[in-house]
């Protein structure tokens, strides 16, 4: 069901997070086969068991070739297992829905329409009228910080003002989970902290349930409340580390605090001793 | 690096020195003017040819011709294009039947149209379709099945249910593609019925141009060619237009 | 062992060419019209043209001149079409001319050129030529044009000069792209060729299809129809073998051909 708010600035629900947690998604004994030639499988993703609760921002963390962004779209509904199921709030997922949004490395924004009409795509499909979409999509745009590029057409804007035109297209037609990609892989280093701490900020205002993939330990680290490290060939879980810092949380006092460093370097360790350390980047 | 002015003088001079050597050729008497007339008398019969109302009504046979080819074949080869790349099993009956028939002269084809059809709009007509239809058929086919997945499933998540996608998202995506085929669709069909016009008609450029040669008017000749070019040119440039409008949030277009 | 979706991929056109055929069949039979043979009956007028030596060696004199006026294309079209690619002075030079004779009917040139040249065979293989050489000229423009800077870097630093460099380095990287242009210029010689001879009337192909007509030798027609049509397929069947053999290493083409006159 899809509660469409009545006033523009309605999107931002007060935080819930005293609310007792519930298991929003819950991925049970995926295995996911890829057939690369006539005789070949490859085994992507082995039995693959987890429960991701409701407001919870959770990293998927491992080497290029564990299968993480598979699982990713499993949840998403892009891709069916080939055994094992997903559920959305104890529903099977069978396909994609405005329920889980998608956030991809490749921004993968419509080139033929400008950055407005993209944020409006979502919540025109959903039948909101066209002048509610405008000025919800308005509101989405300034909050991730493009006011005055509404017009602009997407091939105009730079790798880190995309991803943000993606993110608001994504939030404009209200999904219950985030679903991202890798989303800032594509980004230098410098755009690519400055968006993760705008994520973590507009996170915070209603604390939806975020699925982040990535590869950087940093990352994961420091947006999520819970860490899933994987291994690949095949692609297991390796190990489900709770981030027990402190939100909200600064960069800069972050990168100071010893319980993060601790964490960046346990994290490491564990993956330099499973034999794929020089393939995590 | 060249500036743009730079750059345009270069581009015309290869033009200027044709239309010089040509001129040349006649003043120096290399080659009389029964064969090879004069550019500047060639350009003023064609300012004649113009305005009057019978070389008018040849331009006018021959665009009816062109327009009507040109349209069937972009509305047959967007949908087939679109429908093999949508479908399998289309796809699967309509790949061999094209690697089949693109790469057989349609020109061939052109007798049989005739006894089918007539020695009218008809014949011509298809024949133009024929030649068009491939290189727009293959273009679009290329952009619907070349469609960046990721736009599919982001509109797929924000609620477009499958039927619609084929025209929310694989249509404006496969747009160049599209497009690019439209344009060589469309200097194809120019190219051909004129051609066609040539090898058996009653009116209409190609036909002028035969009626010339027959009686060795030489320039009469070169008009209703100069004719067909410009009306290239001007259909192609125009559809240049149409393009970078439709593809202005494209890169590269 | 090849496996059976290659098996159905090989045979995929054959029941296509079948089926178009046994569609013909259905039609003729269906409208029952005198200029409307069927598909088996102008099949088994086939081998009375290609049996008639008369009509044989005129075929065989076109596909000569065809060959011809291809081959020269293809020799001054592919080294233009590089240079245009490497050199922004080249490129700007000749693309506005390009562009001017790009809508041009090339086989409409024939009655003008014939005018000129008499009917002989330099008129024709002229025609050809014209027919074949822009879309090689382009494709090995656009071939050229994406060659990586820094392999050419290489290159200059291993000590190539510029027109080693253009031979050793780019003629290969852009030969993909060159051949696809070959592909649809050979094509385009074939049609060339067949409407240069209806325009002209004086022999060859075009010319046996619409004396058929005149005559009302309706048989004879659809069968050199059928003739000229396996004279395209298959050309373009050989040259994929050739292509693909030769540029196994580039990433497999877009297998729908690319052809237009």
């Amino acid at each position: 069901m899809k509660v469409v708010p009545s006033r523009s600035s309605d999107w931002v629900r007060p935080v819930t997070s005293q609310k007792p947690a519930s298991a929003i998604i819950e991925i049970d004994r995926v295995s996911q086969v890829f057939q690369t030639s006539a005789r070949n499988d490859h085994l992507a993703l082995s039995d693959i068991s987890l429960t991701i609760e409701e407001g919870a921002f959770v990293s998927i963390l491992g080497p290029s070739g564990c299968g993480k962004s598979t699982l990713l779209y499993i949840v998403g509904g892009f891709v069916s297992p080939t055994s094992g199921a997903a559920k959305m709030k104890g529903q099977a997922i069978t396909g994609p829905g405005p329920d889980r949004g998608p956030v991809f490395q490749e921004f993968a924004l419509f080139p033929w329409k400008t950055v407005l009409g993209n944020v409006m795509y979502g919540p025109r499909q959903q039948g909101v009228s066209a002048t509610e979409a405008d000025a919800q999509s308005r509101a989405l745009i300034e909050m991730v910080g493009l006011k005055g590029y509404e017009n602009f057409y997407p091939k105009e804007l730079s790798g880190g003002m995309k991803q943000r035109v993606a993110l608001a297209r994504t939030l404009a037609y209200h999904p219950e989970v985030l679903l991202m990609d890798e989303p800032f892989g594509a980004l230098d280093a410098h755009t690519r902290t400055r968006l993760q701490n705008d994520l973590l900020n507009i996170w915070e205002r209603d604390r939806k349930t975020v699925l982040f993939v990535t590869h950087s330990v940093d990352e994961a680290v420091f947006l999520s409340d819970k860490v899933v490290m994987m291994s690949k060939s095949p692609g297991r879980i390796r190990e489900v580390i709770d981030i027990d810092l402190p939100r909200p949380r600064r960069r800069n006092e972050l990168l100071l605090d010893p319980r993060y460093q601790k964490y960046v370097v346990d994290i490491e360790r564990m993956f330099d001793e499973s034999d794929h350390a020089g393939s995590l980047l | 690096m060249m500036s743009r002015s730079a750059n345009a003088i270069l581009g015309l001079a290869p033009i200027v020195l044709v239309v010089a050597l040509w001129q040349a050729l006649v003043t120096f008497g290399f080659a009389p003017a029964v064969l090879l007339p004069a550019p500047g008398f060639v350009f003023t019969r064609l300012l004649e040819q113009l305005v009057t109302w019978a070389f008018q009504q040849e331009v006018a046979a021959t665009l009816i011709r062109l327009f009507a080819g040109f349209a069937i074949a972009v509305v047959l080869g967007v949908s087939i294009g679109i429908a093999a790349a949508a479908s399998p099993a289309i796809n699967a009956v309509v790949r061999p039947i094209v690697r089949v028939l693109a790469p057989l002269p349609k020109v061939a084809l052109y007798p049989a149209l005739l006894l089918l059809l007539g020695f009218g709009h008809g014949s011509k007509i298809t024949l133009v379709a024929a030649d068009a239809l491939f290189p727009i058929l293959l273009s679009t086919y290329y952009g619907a099945s070349t469609v960046e997945q990721k736009l599919i499933w982001s509109a797929m998540a924000a609620g477009t249910p499958r039927y619609k996608i084929l025209f929310k998202v694989v249509l404006p995506a496969a747009m160049p593609s599209i497009l690019t085929g439209c344009r060589i669709g469309l200097v194809i069909s120019c190219i051909v019925v004129f051609l066609a016009e040539m090898i058996t008609s009653t009116d209409g450029l190609g036909h002028a141009l035969v009626t010339a040669a027959r009686t060795f008017q030489a320039v009469d000749m070169f008009v209703p060619l100069i004719t067909i070019s410009l009306l290239g040119l001007i259909l192609n440039a125009l559809l240049g237009a149409v393009r970078s409008y439709l593809l202005r949030g494209f890169p590269e277009a | 062992m090849i496996s059976p979706a290659a098996v159905a991929r090989r045979a995929a056109p054959v029941l296509a060419c079948i089926g178009l055929l046994a569609a013909w069949q259905v039609a003729s039979l269906g409208l029952k019209n005198d200029s409307f043979p069927t598909a088996l009956e102008a099949i088994r007028a086939v081998p009375d043209i290609l049996g008639d030596k008369e009509s044989l060696i005129n075929i065989l004199a076109s596909l000569r001149r065809m060959a011809i006026g291809f081959g020269i294309a293809v020799l001054v079209s592919i080294p233009l079409g590089l240079l245009m690619g490497r050199s922004r002075a080249v490129a700007s030079f000749f693309n506005p001319l390009l562009m001017v004779i790009y809508p041009v009917p090339k086989a409409a040139l024939m009655p003008i050129i014939m005018l000129w040249l008499g009917v002989g065979e330099a008129t024709k293989i002229l025609v050809i030529f014209l027919g074949v050489s822009l879309p090689v000229i382009y494709h090995s423009f656009e071939g050229a044009k994406a060659v990586e800077e820094k392999m050419l870097w290489s290159g200059a630093a291993m000590g190539l000069s510029a027109l080693q460099r253009l031979v050793r380095i780019v003629l290969p990287a852009a030969l993909p792209e060159i051949l696809t242009g070959c592909r649809t210029g050979l094509v385009l010689a074939l049609i060339t060729m067949i409407t240069s001879e209806m325009i002209a009337r004086q022999s060859g192909a075009g010319n046996i299809l619409f004396n058929a007509l005149d005559m009302g030798q309706y048989d004879t027609v659809y069968a050199m129809i059928i003739v000229v049509g396996a004279m395209g397929i298959c050309l373009d069947a050989v040259f994929e073998r050739v292509r693909a053999g030769l540029v196994r290493w580039s990433e497999p083409q877009f297998d729908m051909p690319l052809s237009f006159s």
